[in-house]
């Protein structure tokens, strides 16, 4: 479009802004764009309701040949027909549940730090440093773990050094940059408003963060740590290095087990039949699990919006 | 509503020396015990810090040991042509990872190229084409579920659908369409903010002009948004380099030859890795292999990670007035 | 909610709850030195003094030699036009400064002819006796009684009454009590502007500060909330010492006490105190060409 025409049309009748096509086919043109762009965006939901879609029917042979009862059991051993999943469930939630125990206050902490505490120059080292590591493939974890933390745990604690607590170490650092970055985004948004005129009345850093800032980030802080569970619940290959496997109950912190992921990366290329839809069942539950996560933290960021702008919410 | 009901007469101001002296007015008050809670915060400060300190330095030493022992047990390998560019071998010892290299670089450029169109184009729909409603609702929570799905379960569902269900076969095409899937909500996400970020006179300037939404989003917005987007979408590529269990099952994990075709299987080297830790038994130098492997896959998503930022300057730079 | 559990704490302070009450009952020894002298015939005692005052941000000098007097249980206003560092200045006197990276300041803060920025000074006191309000009125996401309280509960006053009674004198006084008696519980950010920036006023009330340092306490307010403000201070100096700052010389010229005129002679240069004196002399006779001319609207 050459300048000249642009002015012509300006120079025009006042009609409405953009809405005097010289070109008659403009208008289409912007008709079509505008579909392109809307199926694009479709595909993800799309994606969305093919995975449930199809993983509910890999796994229906299992709901209806084994049910409910069997499935959530606590024995697993296909070839007696028996596919209770309670192990891996517990295995998931136990990872889980320790490496946020590990990670979380790490995260938390370098977060408050990299508010509050950094100079501008670590500021950006750090944060980019966490960058970095949440780039870190997750195979590398699991290599790095299963090559000197497992041998570590052996040689501190006995046994294979395999089991919850390498494994939970191993997903605290995963989750550590994801955690970190989204607390700090939240403690960042809080207006620093707050912050100067706790100062300005002599609270030091701390009580500032405490008695201001973290409460006003809270739903913030909250919905990273659920996230980092998210990220904790969902991960393969870092756990199954490191993990065992075995399909046992873990009698401690140091002994082989499985969870739902390691279980279906490790038996879903050599099973067959109620064996393997099973697997299928199991990654519905994780799909059921990390979705109704999501919904969590949709929840609190719907409330983060309602409270800056008034109500009763941080009292 | 709090329990506060009682109302008491406003009190006289006091303005007797004695009261002053005694120093026992609220102000008096006060300073009495600032003092005490003053040193009381004056702890809680300092051991505050010194955990917060020590928080963001543990983060920072198992970021360094990660990096430096990959490094350290692994470059030294990864650096040999004949380790880096050479076959693999099974049963023998001495084998390289070309066609690992070769399958990850393949992989992640063709997923590349098919979830950056796919990915921009849907962030400017809700970006620029769209007005907040139930089809944009449906879609953001679409893409948010999609973020939070475990990367295994992508890779049975791929499995399923792209290898089985249309016949694709372990190929590198039925993994690119799996991580796209897997990786269409971050490259939305980083788009739609690049998008956001540009100041609504941009457009305006434009629309007023009389160029229709779509032109101004083409010669205006994007090339404004430029920057954020590619940053995002090499953070993406390093991404995609580290995926594993994604393409367990759709990609393969282990081949001999260099794969030519996007329909052929093949083996990119996060999931090689996993290949030798199930199977390790069968390369007597397994462990050199891995780190090596391992090494070279860390320099190479290092060094999209820190390409990212490095590209969004040079962009601005050449851009000028842009931005 | 929390209170009740501090309420059950005991006052570990000395003195029986009784006592203590009692105290509260009578607030009114505000001020301290200088008090015999009675509102009305104020001896010209200064409160605060700037000597030799600099301030750089980095490599970038902001004010430069500021001399100057801040006289006790009045309103000095600082004039000047914008960028040339009165809110800086304001902010040199309770040390907010050391929260921006590569703040410096050089010469001397006297407060009751002690420097503050002499070291091993206590900050945490200096900000508790000498209180700031914001341009911005920013109250904190709580309660209305939570930012008032907040002050005194950070130095450790637990007791639920006696913070009920701080709360009330302090609204009282910040001419805010008959508007938010019967919903102190609800939030803060559901008061209105001018409501809110009386709320922060009465905030720094409830500490018992020595000085109120006010940075452009009405720049963001209408005409009918600047008013009770400026009808406010009024009240408040005969009590405390109030610095404020201003663009609007008009404010200045009515609220005020004493005035001081800063300026800047270009673009990046640091500021320099031009004048210094009582309001009506400065408005009606300055000495300086550059504070008439600014006066006048010739220049700024």
């Amino acid at each position: 479009m050459k300048p000249h025409l642009k002015r012509e049309e300006k120079a025009g009748p006042p009609a409405p802004v953009a809405a005097g096509p010289a070109d008659p086919l403009r208008g289409q043109k912007e008709t079509v764009v505008r579909w392109v762009l809307r199926l694009c965006a479709l595909v993800s939901v799309l994606g969305l309701f093919l995975m449930v879609i199809f993983l509910f029917r890999e796994s229906l042979p299992a709901w209806r040949e084994a049910g409910a009862a069997n499935i959530f059991s606590s024995e697993w051993s296909p070839d007696k027909g028996k596919y209770g999943i309670l192990i891996f469930l517990v295995g998931t939630m136990a990872v889980s549940t320790g490496s946020l125990i590990i990670g979380a206050p790490l995260a938390l902490g370098t977060a408050v730090y990299l508010h509050a505490y950094a100079k501008p120059s670590w500021k950006r080292f750090i944060g980019r440093g966490l960058e970095v590591l949440a780039g870190v493939p997750s195979i590398i974890l699991g290599w790095l773990g299963f090559t000197t933390l497992v041998p570590l745990v052996r040689r501190f604690a006995g046994g294979t050094g395999m089991g919850i607590l390498p494994a939970s170490i191993v997903l605290a650092v995963m989750i550590l940059p994801t955690i970190a970055t989204i607390a700090r985004d939240s403690l960042e948004a809080v207006p620093k408003a707050f912050a100067e005129a706790s100062l300005s009345m002599g609270a030091t850093r701390w009580q500032t963060l405490r008695r201001v800032t973290i409460p006003a980030a809270w739903p913030g802080i909250l919905a990273a740590v659920i996230l980092g569970l998210g990220r904790a619940l969902g991960e393969t290959m870092a756990v199954a290095m490191v993990i065992g496997p075995a399909t046992a109950f873990p009698k401690n912190l140091i002994t082989p087990t499985h969870t739902l992921t390691t279980k279906i990366m490790l038996e879903m290329g050599e099973s067959t039949g109620v064996h393997r839809s099973s697997l299928f069942a199991m990654a519905l539950i994780l799909l059921a699990l990390s979705m109704f996560l999501i919904w969590l933290v949709r929840r609190l960021s719907a409330k983060t919006i309602k409270g800056t702008s008034g109500g009763a919410f941080y009292c | 509503m709090r329990g506060y009901s009682r109302t008491i007469a406003k009190p006289e101001i006091n303005t007797s020396e004695a009261g002053l002296k005694n120093g026992n007015g609220w102000r008096g008050l006060l300073e009495k015990k600032a003092a005490r809670a003053a040193a009381r915060a004056r702890w809680a400060e300092r051991v505050a810090s010194f955990i917060f300190r020590t928080s963001a330095a543990v983060s920072l030493v198992v970021l360094a040991f990660i990096i430096g022992t990959i490094l350290a047990r692994g470059l030294g390998t990864a650096l040999d042509p004949s380790f880096l560019f050479g076959k693999p071998q099974a049963l023998k010892e001495g084998g390289g990872i070309g066609p690992m290299l070769f399958s990850s670089l393949y992989l992640t450029l063709l997923t590349s190229v098919i979830v950056v169109p796919l990915g921009v184009g849907a962030a400017l729909y809700l970006a620029e084409f769209s007005r907040e409603g139930r089809l944009v609702r449906l879609i953001r929570w679409g893409t948010e579920s999609l973020s939070s799905i475990s990367s295994v379960i992508f890779g049975i569902f791929g499995m399923v659908f792209f290898v089985i269900y249309l016949r694709f076969g372990y190929s590198l095409l039925a993994g690119a369409l799996t991580l796209t899937l897997m990786n269409l909500p971050t490259v939305m996400r980083v788009t739609e903010e690049s998008v956001r970020a540009v100041p609504g006179s941009y457009r305006e300037a434009s629309l007023s002009l009389g160029a229709s939404r779509w032109e101004t989003t083409k010669k205006v917005v994007l090339p404004a948004a430029l920057p954020g987007i590619t940053t995002g979408v090499v953070l993406t590529m390093g991404r995609i380099m580290g995926e594993s269990a994604a393409l367990v099952y759709t990609v393969g994990i282990f081949v001999r030859k260099i794969p030519l075709s996007p329909l052929q299987p093949a083996a990119p080297m996060a999931a090689n890795i996993w290949h030798i830790y199930t199977e390790g038994a069968l390369i007597p130098d397994w462990m050199r292999v891995a780190s090596g492997e391992a090494a070279a896959l860390l320099v190479l998503v290092l060094f999209f990670n820190l390409a990212a930022g490095a590209l969004a300057g040079i962009i601005r730079k050449k851009m000028g007035i842009m931005n | 909610m929390l209170h009740e559990a501090e309420e059950k704490e005991e006052e570990t302070v000395k003195g029986t709850k009784e006592a203590i009450l009692e105290v509260i009952e009578r607030p009114g020894d505000n001020r301290t030195e200088g008090g015999r002298e009675g509102i009305g015939t104020r001896a010209l005692e200064n409160k605060m003094e700037l000597i030799g005052l600099g301030l750089s941000y980095g490599d970038r000098k902001v004010l430069e030699d500021i001399n100057m007097p801040i006289p006790a249980r009045s309103i000095t206003a600082v004039i000047g036009p914008s960028g040339c560092g009165k809110s800086s200045l304001l902010r040199c006197l309770n040390r907010m400064n050391e929260l921006v990276d590569g703040a410096r300041v050089e010469g001397k803060v006297l407060l009751d002819g002690e420097d503050v920025y002499a070291n091993g000074f206590d900050v945490v006191g200096l900000r508790r006796r000498v209180g700031m309000v914001f341009q911005k009125p920013n109250p904190f996401p709580k309660s209305i009684y939570e930012n008032v309280a907040y002050g005194p509960r950070l130095y450790g006053v637990k007791q639920r009454k006696v913070l009920d009674r701080i709360v009330e004198e302090s609204l009282r006084r910040a001419a805010l009590w008959d508007e938010v008696k019967d919903k102190l519980g609800s939030s803060a950010l559901s008061l209105s502007g001018g409501q809110q920036q009386r709320l922060c006023i009465a905030r720094v009330l409830a500490v018992q500060p020595e000085v109120i340092l006010l940075d452009e306490p009405c720049s963001a307010l209408d005409p009918i909330s600047t008013q009770r403000i400026e009808d406010l201070l009024h009240e408040l100096k005969e009590l405390y010492t109030i610095v404020i700052v201003t663009h609007n010389m008009q404010q200045a010229a009515r609220v005020s006490d004493f005035t001081g005129f800063i300026t800047i002679d270009e673009q990046g240069s640091p500021g320099r105190l031009v004048e210094f004196g009582e309001t009506r002399e400065v408005f009606t006779n300055p000495k300086e060409k550059k504070t008439e001319d600014y006066i006048t609207g010739r220049f700024g």
